[in-house]
């Protein structure tokens, strides 16, 4: 994940071309990553514990809109349905801390309890497309949250606090539990990434393309949308399993809420749909917005949903995707590039203003 | 030892329209055929039978002598059918190097530097490799079908399905697409190629199909087939075309 390995190949011939992986040389990128993560580290030692607990759950919906974005940008699927995931995932951690595990340990397992659930539950939502899968996903969640609303053992329709992080004191809470989230969100958006590097990327990026033509090459398409689901709801549980963590007490009608997709899909469209830097500009803009007018009520709600209405109708790129169109930046490089087996050339497939000159020797 | 792949019986009726009545035959490894026929013959669509995306009335498919009907197209892709789309199907917004080396990937179930090698020389031999790092959206037709062509290639066929590959390109450009057939049915891959260009099937294969009204009217030795009747009346107004390519 670091600086991409190239593959030095011979094929037949005497010419031996490099395949590398991403449009431009994007060494140094794998030390910014490392660098802006160890500067987010230090956070805690660095502001406010209000700012902190703000990370925290910028934290959390980046998690979130990470997964969405996996979700309908790359493979086609638009959910709205996924805090049936985040609900799952908090729950898990409250029945695993009430069995007396280590709430901050329950994370990654109640995460992997999601997964798992997921699995059966795509059976069921899968054979619907389009906007029926949309709306089997929410009521799915909504079947979700009435389940677990009638179990009063797990607090019922009220809810229950979640025990065992009481040992902690409020600075050691706060901190472990940021670091909790930040471990989250840098292995959803790895994750990620790392996904769509693989055969299963160019898998969703060839069936978006043209799923006849993906099919008849061998492309597994069932398998590649189950696995990304699978995925989708490991990162929502883990981000409702830090909700838990965080916020130590667990609420059906809050956990299981609809605005969690709201808010999935309004960061994601705003920052750029299909793109991994996405959903991280628009999550930055959603936070942004949201402490300099959240004093004004609601406002920042309203201006927010006129900027994701404006942005679908005159940048459907979003943010990141209109900006770099021109740019042609890429922080997550998954492309690949093949080198030149003589002279290089500038091949970025710009059409040429003039008909190129007969070989400029 | 069974035939490569073999039809049995396939009916296949788009509402009123008989595309294939009874059709049945058999293809050994390592065949070369061309099927040919009048324009909405129903050629295209049993190709369609063959690769998975078309379900017949009736009938199998057989590969190996392995009944592969239920299976879907990605499924026998990877047991070795490999296919072009007579309307090409690029990814536009992946690059050709991508393209390829998805059905390197999939189709032939490669990884890292052996899925590149596959891809790399599937381009080559399209002639390709200079686009490699195009979108795909960005070629023009005839490119767009030379990348068919490669994506087919790549999954590393022992079956190669080519639907009218040939249309547009000038004398030089047939003559090295033949090439490149018959390359690939010499490092034994069977090939069955769809074509009107009948001099590029004629240097190419040694077995002619003839399919019309739902039926295979013609079958065997490509220029005996051309010089049947039967075939010559499906023809009429074309046969200066055939007349010319059978010299
Ligand atoms: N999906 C479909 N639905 C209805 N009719 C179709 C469909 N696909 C093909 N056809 C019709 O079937 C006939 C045969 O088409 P095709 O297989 O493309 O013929 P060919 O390749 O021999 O020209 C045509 O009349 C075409 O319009
Ligand atoms: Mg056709």
């Amino acid at each position: 994940m670091s600086a991409p390995a190239g593959a030095e190949l011979g094929s037949k011939g005497a010419a031996a071309r490099g395949v590398t992986r991403g449009a431009r040389s994007t060494t140094g990128l794998g030390a910014l990553w490392v660098a802006v993560v160890a500067l987010l580290a230090f956070m805690p030692y660095l502001v406010s514990q209000a700012d902190t607990s703000i990370l925290l759950n910028f934290f959390v919906l980046l998690t979130m809109a990470t997964m969405w974005n996996l979700l309908a940008g790359y493979a086609g699927m638009v959910s709205i349905g996924q805090q049936a995931f985040v609900g799952l995932g908090a729950y898990g951690v409250l029945v695993l801390a009430d069995a007396g595990f280590n709430p901050v340990a329950a994370i990654p397992v109640a995460a992997v309890m999601c997964a798992a659930i997921s699995l059966p539950i795509s059976l069921l939502v899968f054979r619907l497309r389009g906007g029926y899968f949309a709306i089997a996903t929410w009521v799915v969640a909504d079947a979700a949250s009435l389940v677990i609303s009638s179990n009063s053992s797990i607090g019922g329709g009220t809810g229950k606090t979640v025990p065992g992080m009481s040992s902690l004191g409020p600075r050691a809470f706060e901190e472990v539990t940021y670091w909790a989230a930040l471990a989250v969100v840098v292995v959803a958006v790895g994750l990620a990434y790392a996904l769509l590097r693989s055969r299963l990327g160019l898998v969703l990026a060839a069936v978006r393309d043209n799923e006849v033509g993906a099919r008849s090459a061998g492309a597994r398409v069932a398998t590649a949308r189950r696995i990304v689901y699978l995925v989708a709801a490991l990162g929502c549980g883990a981000a409702g399993a830090l909700l838990a963590v965080s916020q130590l007490n667990v609420q059906p009608a809050s956990v299981f809420g609809v605005q969690w997709s709201a808010e999935m899909i309004f960061v994601t469209m705003i920052g750029g749909i299909g793109t991994i830097e996405g959903p991280v500009l628009g999550t930055i803009v959603f936070f942004l917005l949201q402490q300099n007018l959240a004093h004004d009520g609601a406002w920042y709600l309203i201006i927010f949903g006129s900027l994701a209405v404006a942005i679908a109708i005159w940048a459907p790129r979003g943010l990141w995707g209109t900006a770099t169109s021109r740019l042609r930046v890429q922080l997550f490089p998954v492309g690949y590039h093949v080198g030149r087996p003589r002279r290089t050339r500038d091949v970025v497939p710009e059409p040429p203003a003039a008909p190129p000159a007969a070989s400029t020797t | 030892m069974a035939p490569l792949l073999e039809l049995v019986h396939v009916k296949k009726r788009f509402g009123q329209v008989t595309i294939a009545e009874d059709v049945s035959f058999a293809v050994e490894p390592g065949a070369a055929v061309g099927i040919v026929g009048p324009n909405g013959a129903g050629k295209t669509t049993l190709f369609g039978v063959v690769s998975g995306d078309v379900r017949p009335d009736a009938g199998d498919v057989l590969l190996d002598g392995r009944v592969v009907s239920r299976l879907d197209p990605a499924a026998r892709c990877r047991l070795g059918i490999g296919r072009t789309y007579q309307v090409p199907r690029p990814f536009d917004k992946m690059t050709v190097f991508e393209n390829v080396l998805l059905a390197a990937q999939q189709g032939a179930r490669a990884r890292g530097p052996e899925s590149y090698a596959h891809a790399l020389a599937a381009l080559d031999s399209t002639g390709l490799a200079p686009d490699a790092n195009r979108l795909a959206g960005s070629l023009g037709l005839l490119a767009r079908k030379r990348l068919e062509l490669a994506r087919a290639l790549a999954t590393q066929p022992r079956l190669l399905l080519l639907d009218e590959v040939a249309g547009g390109l000038t004398d030089l450009e047939v003559g090295e697409l033949v090439s490149v057939v018959r390359e690939a049915n010499e490092r034994g891959v069977a090939v069955i190629w769809i074509e009107h260009v009948v001099r590029a099937l004629l240097a190419t294969v040694d077995r002619l199909l003839c399919l019309a009204g739902g039926e295979v009217i013609g079958d065997g030795d490509p220029r005996e087939v051309l010089a049947s009747p039967r075939v010559r009346e499906v023809y009429l107004g074309t046969d200066a075309a055939v007349g010319e390519s059978v010299t």
